[in-house]
């Protein structure tokens, strides 16, 4: 990943033309030149040149970017902010350190083999660790997360079992059979593996339907794009190598992943992350030649049908995630596979591109920001008059239920693959 | 001037609010600057939302003798909201409100902080139409809008900013708060000082409240593109195209530099060719079709090879997305570029388009233009690197030659940008001394002790000009 003394010529192609300013989710909200990418570039570029320090002001404007990407797409010079954004950020964490309760969070993810193999036991440590505030009884890790404790927040519990502790996922460890069909190796992520094992279940099911076997390997690790919007790049880094030796020995001809960060995390970041030693950049690179989205297997590689029969009409919108639609151009697919649901009728909502506030951590930097966000995604979703908002990301799938809840807005939010199958998510 | 004294800072944060005020370097820094990339610090940025508090500070700042520099978006091409001898940026990023849409009289009435998009957008739910449209009108202001006397590629049909102004509320230089204008189809009670503050450049007042006139929503619109093997041949048909009785709502010309640049960032599909035709038509269904013959005609007539009408939103919305991002995206030719936005008489495009070529050739650089050929207004982009002392003084030589042809056409040097710091070494070029003098005395009247936008328009004394008086008579 290139350090932001390496990005100096990128951040010189910023022509301070103004485009970005209508596409930034945090400008919309917070309606202010240092709120949008022109604003933060500038800032990064003034931190370089030495005229601005480590204030709490520059952390600030830095730290309410959720690393959408918008303002790069739409950016006429082709401007990489993400990139300018993200090594900033590093920049600053190599100076001051993690944010104390994300780098303990961070530690203990990687710790002990990873955290997928920690589980429940970690969960609960980390609970008595932040979540003082004993009635919300449950919490969230990583980027789902942290200081969890605010008045009427929407925490999602906790799942009983992890996903990987659950015994028909500990049984399809090892190699994938490649006799039958092509072999897909699952990743699951923090997300679905802690909050929403149904959802890792139910692309399994969607995989097998489709005619190809899967596994799922145990010691698999956090992506890392957490920490890497953190700015803790080590850690993100430590994170990338342990997935590859996992999967590079699972030796599948697929990775699947039903979380838009993560795919984004394995297809791009980790080839970033290690791109310091040629060799692991190329194994790396192998990695992510393999990485799909859920959908994007399902429509692209399996030509998966579903024989949906004729069933209750469910009204469903979709929310494109940042790391999906934006980060890996997938808007068509997770589309198509939405449709094939039973009785699924699709109905746009206005902007689904629009980011819905979770990332670049900005649900830890700043909660009330990126529920402001959420309420503008929220009004959106509402004005679609859908009864089901579907998504392919469970951190988006969190943050779309907070700020549904909040803005008093009746809407169940649910991944693509929940509605593969008639019975309610 | 001098920099701002810690009561003054008391007393902005006493007029605006502490959370209205900022003074640290880190906010100061993303106001010091718009679309022309020039850095200039203020001593501080304040975020007001009434017209009162704007004359409050506007007093103070007679008093006190600081400048005072209104901003809206800063998309601004000319420096117009660039602080270059420091003082208190007004920014209306506060000031959002689209206070009134009157379907009866079809009026809005705004405040000056709306983005130009968000009002289009609202009055087009209600079937009406705000018709300019500045390629940056996704993030510009209306305050911004009427200061520069924005136009857009509808201007060919639609006319300019300055058509679609009824009145005003403004702050004086001196803090008075005065209304102009009306909000009905005609007036003419005293002098019109709504036209004179359109295009005022943010320097004779402040803008608080806008009275903008709408039309009905035109019931179609067809989109079409024809290429030609000749920039030439391309302004001919532009010209032939007006003569042949059509109006079309846009009629946009983009040459070759300008295609394979946008091309690059969009991805949309454009034609690898000398020069293409970007041209709309708008109105009643069942005129459209033949409105499209006539102009598939002349194109042909004059050497257009592919003619082509644009199917779908999906086309039309990317065409237009690739056509507003020109402009920045030919920075992946050259790292620099001076825009200038001239116009001429429409009947001669063709000289001007065959004069541009003759001067990029001699000075020895490239130019890439594109733009409203349809009202005559083209952007010339004379593309070079900085760090090139030679390209620097080859480029700066080009640009004098493109204003000298300009005038020598009975045109005018800058269409919608403005003269605001950019274009000032060359005002005597397009007016006489006596002109200047005048509109001196304008400012002076409003603004007797010069704290408005300091350091617009008018050049410095004793600073190095362009020669003077090249216009052809009107
Ligand atoms: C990519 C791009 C494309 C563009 N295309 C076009 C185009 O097609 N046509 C065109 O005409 N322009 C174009 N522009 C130039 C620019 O967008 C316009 O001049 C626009 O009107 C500026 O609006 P703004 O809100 O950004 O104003 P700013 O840049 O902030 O300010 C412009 C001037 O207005 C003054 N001002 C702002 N608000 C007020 C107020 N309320 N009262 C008094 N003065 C005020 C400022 O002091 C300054 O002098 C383009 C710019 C970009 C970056
Ligand atoms: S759109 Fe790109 S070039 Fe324009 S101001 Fe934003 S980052 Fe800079
Ligand atoms: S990445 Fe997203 S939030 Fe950050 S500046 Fe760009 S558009 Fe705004």
């Amino acid at each position: 990943m290139k350090k932001l003394l390496e990005l100096r010529s990128e951040i010189d192609k910023c022509v301070r033309c103004g485009t970005c300013r209508s596409t930034c989710p945090t400008f919309k909200v917070i309606g202010r030149e240092t709120s949008c990418a022109r604003g933060r570039v500038t800032l990064v570029a003034e931190y370089m040149n030495g005229g601005v320090g480590l204030s709490e002001t520059f952390l600030k404007h830095l730290k309410e970017c959720t690393l959408c990407g918008a303002c790069r797409s739409k950016c006429p010079n082709g401007v990489d902010t993400v990139a300018i954004f993200a090594a900033a950020r590093r920049d600053v964490t190599e100076k001051q350190g993690v944010p104390f309760a994300a780098s303990i969070i961070f530690k203990n993810l990687l710790a002990s083999g990873g955290i997928m193999s920690l589980g429940l036991k970690l969960a609960t440590r980390l609970q008595g660790l932040f979540f003082r505030d004993a009635s919300a009884g449950v919490g969230l890790l990583s980027r789902f997360s942290l200081p969890l404790v605010g008045s009427g927040r929407l925490v999602p519990p906790l799942a009983p079992t992890s996903f990987l502790d659950l015994p028909e996922v500990k049984s399809a460890e090892g190699k994938a059979d490649k006799k039958d069909g092509p072999s897909v190796a699952f990743y699951a992520g923090c997300g679905i593996n802690y909050l929403m094992p149904e959802v890792g279940l139910k692309s399994l099911e969607a995989v097998r339907r489709a005619g190809a076997s899967v596994s799922v390997p145990q010691g698999q690790a956090c992506c890392g794009m957490p920490a890497y919007a953190m700015g803790d790049i080590a850690t993100a880094r430590s994170m990338a190598l342990k997935n590859l030796e996992v999967f590079e020995a699972a030796d599948a001809d697929f990775i699947v992943t039903s979380c838009a960060t993560c795919g984004h995390g394995l297809k791009s970041l980790m080839a970033s992350l290690l791109a310091d030693s040629p060799e692991l950049k190329a194994r790396a690179e192998k990695i992510a030649a393999k990485t799909r989205d859920i959908s994007e297997l399902l429509i692209k590689e399996l030509g998966f049908k579903a024989k949906g029969r004729v069933a209750e009409r469910r009204v469903v919108t979709y929310h494109d995630p940042c790391h999906l639609g934006r980060a890996q151009g997938l808007r068509e697919e997770p589309r198509e596979l939405l449709k094939m649901g039973p009785g699924v009728v699709l109905k746009e909502m206005k902007n689904p591109c629009l980011c819905c506030g979770l990332g670049g951590g900005l649900m830890y930097n700043n909660y009330e920001l990126s529920m402001e966000i959420a309420a503008k995604k929220a009004e959106n979703i509402k004005k679609s008059g859908a009864e089901f908002v579907a998504t392919a990301c469970p951190g988006c799938i969190v943050q779309l239920r907070d700020g549904l809840h909040r803005s008093g807005v009746d809407v169940k939010v649910c991944h693509v693959v929940e509605l593969l199958s008639e019975e309610k998510p | 001037m001098k920099m701002i004294s810690n009561s003054v800072k008391n007393e902005l944060i006493r007029v605006v609010g502490a959370k209205n005020a900022s003074f640290s370097r880190e906010e100061l820094v993303c106001y010091a600057y718009d679309a022309t990339n020039k850095l200039s610090l203020p001593d501080a940025v304040v975020f007001p939302s009434t017209p009162e508090e704007i004359s409050l500070v506007l007093k103070m700042a007679n008093s006190e003798g600081f400048p005072v520099i209104p901003r809206g978006a800063g998309s601004g091409f000319s420096g117009g909201s660039v602080p270059v001898e420091g003082g208190v940026v007004v920014s209306f990023e506060r000031m959002t409100k689209i206070l009134e849409i009157d379907t009866e009289n079809l009026v809005a009435v705004v405040e000056p902080g709306v983005v130009t998009w968000d009002l289009q957008q609202s009055v087009e739910r209600l079937g009406l139409f705000y018709p300019p449209d500045p390629s940056s009108h996704r993030f510009s202001t209306i305050g911004g809008n009427i200061a520069e006397c924005a136009g857009g590629p509808r201007a060919v049909k639609y006319g300019v900013t300055r058509d679609y102004v009824l009145g005003l509320e403004a702050v004086l230089p001196t803090g008075e708060i005065v209304t102009t204008g009306v909000r009905t189809a005609k007036g003419v009670v005293g002098y019109d000082l709504t036209k004179l503050f359109v295009g005022s450049e943010g320097t004779l007042g402040i803008v608080t409240k806008a009275v903008l006139k709408l039309l009905p929503l035109p019931e179609a619109t067809k989109t079409m593109l024809a290429t030609f093997p000749k920039m030439t041949e391309a302004a001919k048909a532009v010209s032939a195209i007006i003569r042949g009785k059509v109006i079309p709502s846009t009629l946009e010309i983009i040459d070759r530099v300008s295609l394979r640049c946008v091309e690059e960032y969009s991805k949309t599909g454009l034609p690898d060719v000398e020069a293409m035709l970007l041209i709309e038509v708008d109105g009643p269904k069942d005129s459209l079709e033949r409105d499209c013959r006539t102009v598939e005609a002349i194109c042909r007539e004059h050497g257009g090879a592919d003619f082509r009408v644009a199917e779908g939103k999906e086309e039309v919305k990317k065409l237009w997305e690739a056509r507003r991002s020109i402009s920045a995206s030919l920075y992946r030719v050259k790292p620099n570029k001076i825009n200038e936005d001239i116009v001429v008489p429409r009947s001669r495009i063709p000289e001007l388009v065959e004069g541009l070529g003759k001067i990029s050739a001699a000075r020895g650089v490239l130019i890439a233009s594109f733009g409203h050929a349809g009202d005559g207004n083209i952007h010339v982009n004379v593309m070079y690197d900085k760090k090139s002392a030679a390209e620097a003084a080859a480029a700066e030589a080009a640009v004098t030659d493109v204003f000298t042809l300009t005038l020598s056409l009975s045109g005018t040097i800058s269409g919608e940008h403005g003269v605001g710091t950019a274009k000032q070494k060359y005002l005597e070029m397009e007016l006489s001394p006596a002109a200047i003098e005048a509109m001196k005395r304008i400012k002076a009247s409003f603004d007797p002790k010069g704290i408005l936008n300091p350091g617009k328009i008018f050049p410095k004394a004793g600073a190095k000009t362009a020669a003077a008086g090249t216009k052809a008579p009107l």
